[in-house]
């Protein structure tokens, strides 16, 4: 019990109440709040894939069947939309101040670096909290998200604009589903198997100090004061 | 109004192993002359009666019109259009058409509809909505280069002229048909109304009207409602598009972007697979570059 010192200060009810601190030998990377938001966007974001699928092509029907029939699904999703809408609203405003992007990140914006950086095992040591890949992605998503939620309202009330818009906004809210989709299924490989210690970031709210180190070198000497590295 | 006796051709939202013609049946169409149309509404009544529809409220727009456009309740509307064709007050002529589904042997609203079997098309060629399968999402009537279907307020589902498919199956005319009074409206198969109006055409053409043409649009590869126009080069005088075709939104969300989904949801997860066996994890070493310390 070496790190007894590093404990909760009194009076505070959860470790994990503030993040970017050492608590009992680990790093609080999220918070109880930020966790609670992030899980809030992920359910009502399968709920909208898992009605929507249905609707978008009869290959995926029988996820239909789960919420009791495609009818149902036309009533639910729109609202699993507007549900969503607010989660990824509350996500905006929660991180948006953890996204400016730096100069040395806007490389990101390259494919064929930001490819080279995740198939790789390679990256810049003096990476902040978030790297450029995580940044653009948070921006990439907010914008399909407006996209999703523009469109989706005018496939929710189909006759209060003109056909052409109702058409192309069925093109549009395919496309960004799409999009969505391919994004995340790389996001949770990227979370999960591809980089064991990230997971547990977003479920306990905390990571080892390895791992902190490896993968977020300058937040990690931020956070523990730790300059040997 | 599903019919047991009529075999599928095409089903929305369904695979293309859907259809169940055994056997040979020929296409149906109504023929519309507009050239003799008089506009007596008796086909409006028919078609309220014999579907049961209730009365709509009509409006009064300044012509003999009964309404806007076509309604949930009411698939089949005389448009009275009138047009001064020269700067003569003499020259007015009353375009009279009968608005209704043109039963498109390529339908755009079964293409865009999402609901397993709520639009299908009959081997007949008749195109009709299964309230049953229907979920009311409207996206039929994106599909519709005609502005056909209706969005029915009392059912939640999407409702359009049926062809009188209860009447056709066991060899009855459709009731509009059965109600025209002046041969303006004709029954049986696509080929015999075809050359029925190329007959009427030719006779038309012969008559004066040297642009007089029959309407069968070849953009949604024909239709099984041909109509007889005396100005045949301008449909739209009669209200009818010009060259309608399946809007190419619909297209593509349907056959060029269900497809794409499905190969870029597949390819991503195999590239993560692959990568996950090829690359492998990127694990967080205790040691992160050169040889520094170990920290204790």
């Amino acid at each position: 019990m070496s790190n007894i010192a590093l404990k909760a200060p009194p009076g505070a009810t959860d470790i994990r109440a503030s993040e970017d601190v050492v608590r009992e030998g680990v790093i609080v990377r999220h918070s109880t709040s930020a966790r609670v938001i992030h899980w809030s966007v992920a359910v009502t974001f399968f709920l909208c894939l898992f009605t929507g699928m249905p609707i978008w092509t009869p290959i995926f029907g029988w996820m239909a069947a789960l919420f009791g029939g495609l009818e149902v699904c036309r009533w639910l999703h729109p609202w699993t939309g507007v549900a969503f809408a607010v989660a990824s609203a509350a996500m905006f405003v929660r991180w948006i101040g953890d996204m400016r992007l730096e100069k040395s990140e806007r490389e990101w914006a390259n494919p064929a670096k930001a490819l080279k950086f995740l198939v790789a095992q390679g990256e810049s040591p003096d990476v902040g909290k978030y790297n450029g890949g995580q940044k653009l992605f948070f921006f990439a998503i907010t914008l399909l998200m407006l996209a999703l939620l523009l469109t989706g309202l005018v496939l929710w009330f189909p006759r209060s604009l003109s056909r052409p818009v109702h058409e192309w906004s069925l093109v549009l809210h395919d496309l960004t589903f799409i999009l969505s989709a391919v994004a995340i299924i790389f996001h949770i490989y990227l979370g999960t198997a591809a980089e064991p210690g990230t997971f547990q970031a977003m479920s306990r709210g905390t990571v080892d100090k390895a791992w902190a180190r490896h993968h977020h070198g300058r937040w990690y000497r931020d956070v523990t004061g730790d300059r040997r590295h | 109004m599903p019919v047991q006796e009529l075999q599928i051709r095409r089903s929305s939202a369904s695979s293309p192993g859907l259809d169940t013609r055994q056997r040979e049946m020929p296409v149906v169409a109504k023929y519309i002359d507009t050239t003799i149309c008089i506009g007596c509404k008796a086909c409006e009544a028919a078609c309220a009666e014999w579907n049961d529809l209730p009365p709509v409220a009509t409006e009064q727009l300044g012509s003999y019109q009964t309404l806007p456009s076509l309604h949930a309740n009411f698939w089949n509307l005389i448009r009275f259009d009138e047009r001064q064709m020269t700067d003569s007050v003499e020259s007015l002529e009353w375009l009279m058409r009968k608005d209704q589904c043109m039963h498109c042997a390529d339908p755009g609203c079964l293409r865009a509809c999402p609901a397993p079997g709520a639009i299908v098309q009959y081997e007949n060629g008749i195109v009709d909505v299964n309230p049953q399968n229907c979920i009311g999402c409207g996206l039929c009537a994106s599909g519709c280069p005609f502005d056909v279907p209706r969005f029915s307020a009392k059912t939640g589902k999407m409702s359009k002229c049926s062809l009188c498919v209860d009447r056709v199956g066991v060899g009855l005319q459709p009731a509009c048909i059965k109600a025209c009074p002046t041969g303006t409206l004709q029954f049986g198969t696509k080929g015999d109304m075809l050359s029925l109006g190329q007959q009427r055409v030719e006779q038309l053409r012969a008559n004066g009207f040297a642009n007089a043409a029959l309407y069968d649009p070849q953009g949604v590869d024909g239709a099984s409602v041909v109509t007889v126009l005396a100005h045949g080069d301008h449909p739209e005088w009669y209200g009818l598009p010009k060259d309608p075709t399946v809007p190419a939104g619909v297209r593509v969300a349907r056959s060029v972007l269900r497809p794409i989904g499905l190969l870029a949801v597949l390819g991503a997860v195999a590239a993560a697979v692959v990568h996950f066996l090829a690359v492998g994890p990127k694990e967080a070493k205790d040691k992160p570059t050169g040889n520094e310390e170990r920290p204790t």
